[in-house]
């Protein structure tokens, strides 16, 4: 089980990373993106060739598209075209699709590097990511205020069930994907398969001591570690000097204050 | 008639025994639930403690249990794991597992002889982390070897087929440090763990063993330690402090000697030789129990690993005995020379002889005719009543105190187990114990074999 979700994990990831590093490479010419993603419509892969095959036979685009297994979401790379040109693309290629296909009703979200937001495969996936979560049957434009809208997803590892509730409770209402973990152990298989942004947690852990579950995340095969904060019982100096030597971002004891856990989560992510 | 004095006196002495300890229950209740054991497990101000794990032949359970320890909430410590010589993979499978290398100039400042050390092993990314490999030389040796390398002022002896309480040793230390001055041991409760499912190396959910030898010795920890122990501990005459854990003074440990080699029973000897200690140099101390300081132990499951423990105990307990006569009846050594000794040596050391005289002088009357049946029988449902009282009672203790046992079938069981105790496993227990000091006659001086079980099969058999 845990094999084929690092293999999944792989593959999602290898897109947006090299959907990014594309975009960097030509990061003065314009290129819009868009991401396009409709319920149960037949296998993405067809959906994927007919896609293609419109785009290819409008007079001078040059279309990369590409699938993304995980989301199911598919992303088209338009390049040299501005954002409105981009838009306008995509209305003719929603209309095609309604056209020529039933009961289909794509959802698609665009933006246009260099522009609004920086193309990193963060913003990509979020992008997949809120083409499939999108309700609306508009087209939607990812703009800056978007991506920071979602600040991004923490996870809590602690052991006690009250922390865990109010921790979880608190940041979601400030706009953080979060997820909790009882032990050590299944938060680092969590970290590996849904590599939050940020690892919130007590060093009193089963299974696995905190300074050891610090070395080993690490240590783990994802593509950026996370920063690290760390919230607990323990105060001993030599622990707390400990975990900044092993590269903790920050160190906060029980009991704590909310207000000040806060900000030094938000000044992690800034 | 002998028989019956003595019946009479055991059950009051009994009883007093568990009034005690109800006496204490409702402060060891509170002080369980309000105490704020994770503020105190992250403070500077508790003393670090070593952890002292001797193992021989335990490479099937010694990696769970070494990561059981190292993932304690407690400040400062260190586990030091003493590997007896043994003759399987024990060493092995830990340097594989820990990355471990051998440490060039080992810092070793003890005092107490022992047997040849051949090595202490050591990897810097786990720092609180040592094993010491030695030749053979008992229990109570290898205790000995850790204590040599020991860094801290407090000792704490851990059977390597045990499992902690994340708390356990917080809660120790916090009894401790109400009195660090006096307390110079304080023993854990042990429960049996066979029938829990045990997780990450912590035991997950509470049950009852399944199979019957481990049933009724968990009976019978139950009863001797909410029962006993509490007791015994409130008026400072504390025997034992279980070899399986408990926490000790290091300068007064070392100071009557470390542990005696060569013998089972080092447990108790131990405690025995602090009280000795501390009474005949006039100092003030206390020998203390912390039942909400929990150990998980694997019971022997079948009779003849069992009938070996048993054994070994009443071997132990008698050379014990026959080591400190000279505290018997002596008011120098108050509690311990007056109660503790005397009730050690005449109900449980010759408990199975007045036993066996008691009953063959009954089989005597009845045959000839001088005793009515009626009261034979009111003898033997008097005698049954108060041994179930004493279960029920302790099995009451728990429920006030603890509730580890969240399922209403389990507490049935238990009822009903307390009362079958009575037909078979106490006369058992009766017969090892003659068995063993028929051992230490003949001079026989084994330990014993036994076997483990993997936690991971004992999980998945729950």
């Amino acid at each position: 089980m845990p094999e084929s979700a690092t293999l999944q994990r792989e593959k999602g990831t290898d897109i947006y990373y090299s959907l990014g590093e594309h975009l960097k490479e030509k990061s003065r010419e314009l290129c819009g993106v868009l991401f396009l993603h409709c319920g149960d419509c037949g296998s993405p892969s067809q959906l994927k060739d007919r896609i293609r095959d419109f785009l290819q036979h409008e007079p001078g685009l040059k279309p990369e598209v590409q699938q993304d297994s995980s989301t199911q979401a598919i992303a088209v790379l338009l390049p040299g075209l501005t954002l409105d040109a981009t838009h306008y693309q995509a209305l003719l290629l929603k209309q095609h699709l309604q056209d020529t296909m039933e009961n289909v009703e794509p959802r698609i979200t665009l933006t246009v590097f260099p522009g609004q937001v920086e193309p990193t495969p963060g913003v990509l996936r979020q992008m997949a990511e809120s083409t499939r979560l999108d309700i609306s049957s508009d087209i939607h434009i990812f703009t800056r205020g978007e991506s920071i809208q979602t600040p991004g997803r923490i996870l809590i590892v602690d052991h006690d069930d009250t922390v865990r509730e109010f921790l979880n409770i608190r940041l979601q209402m400030q706009g953080f994907e979060t997820l909790e973990a009882m032990d050590g152990t299944s938060a680092l298989e969590l970290i590996e398969k849904w590599e939050p942004d940020l690892v919130l947690t007590e060093l009193n852990l089963y299974g696995i001591d905190g300074l050891p579950f610090i070395h080993q995340i690490r240590q783990l095969p994802i593509e950026s570690t996370p920063k690290i904060v760390v919230l607990t019982e323990r105060r001993v100096e030599k622990t707390i000097s400990q975990c900044f030597q092993y590269g903790v971002d920050d160190y906060v004891t029980k009991p704590f204050s909310p207000v000040e856990l806060d900000a030094r989560i938000h000044r992690c992510f800034h | 008639m002998v028989a019956i004095y003595y019946v009479m006196i055991v059950n009051v002495l009994y009883f007093t025994i568990m009034g005690l300890s109800y006496r204490s229950i409702s402060t060891i209740a509170r002080r369980t639930k309000y105490s704020s054991y994770n503020t105190l497990s992250g403070s500077e101000l508790v003393p670090p403690v070593s952890l002292l794990v001797p193992a021989y032949n335990e490479e099937l359970t010694i990696i769970e249990n070494v990561y059981c320890l190292m993932t304690l909430n407690y400040p400062t410590y260190e586990v030091i794991v003493i590997n007896d010589g043994s003759s399987d993979q024990t060493l092995s499978v830990l340097i594989s597992e820990f990355k471990l290398e051998k440490m060039a100039n080992p810092d070793i400042r003890g005092t107490i002889e022992t047997q040849n050390v051949r090595g202490i092993y050591h990897n810097s990314d786990y720092p609180h982390l040592f094993i010491i490999d030695k030749e053979n030389g008992g229990k109570a040796d290898s205790l000995n070897a850790g204590i040599n390398l020991s860094h801290y002022p407090l000792i704490s002896s851990i059977d390597a087929d045990s499992l902690l309480e994340k708390d356990a040793l917080i809660r120790m230390a916090r009894m401790y440090m109400e009195n660090p001055e006096e307390t110079v041991a304080i023993g854990g409760d042990v429960r049996i763990a066979n029938g829990c499912l045990i997780e990450n190396g912590a035991v997950q959910k509470v049950s009852l063993p399944r199979k019957i030898w481990p049933m009724f010795q968990s009976i019978e920890y139950l009863k001797a330690f909410l029962g006993g122990r509490i007791g015994w501990s409130r008026m400072n005459g504390l025997i034992i402090v279980s070899g399986a854990f408990g926490l000790f003074r290091k300068d007064y440990v070392i100071a009557v000697g470390g542990y005696r080699g060569g013998y089972p029973g080092e447990d108790m000897n131990i405690i025995i030789k602090l009280h000795r200690y501390m009474l005949s140099h006039k100092l003030p101390y206390k020998v203390a129990f912390c039942p909400e300081a929990v150990c998980w132990t694997q019971a022997p499951d079948s009779y003849k690993i069992i009938s070996n423990q048993r054994k070994r105990w009443g071997r132990g307990n008698l050379k014990n005995m026959i080591e400190n006569r000279g505290m018997l009846f002596n008011p120098k050594y108050k509690v311990m020379g007056m109660i503790t000794m005397p009730y050690n040596v005449l109900f449980e050391t010759l408990n199975p002889y007045f036993r066996i005289t008691g009953l063959l002088a009954l089989i005597g009357y009845t045959l000839l005719d001088m005793t009515h049946w009626r009261i034979l029988l009111t003898f033997f449902l008097l005698n049954f009543l108060s041994g179930y009282l004493l279960s029920v009672g302790a099995i009451v203790l728990e429920e006030i105190a603890f509730r580890r046992y969240k399922k209403l079938s389990d507490l049935w069981k238990m009822l009903l187990f307390s009362a079958l105790k009575f037909v078979g496993y106490h006369q058992l227990g009766v017969l090892w114990r003659v068995q063993g000091h028929i051992q230490y006659l003949r001079k026989n001086n084994s330990w014993g074999t036994m076997t483990r079980q993997s936690w991971k099969e004992e999980s998945k058999a729950a």
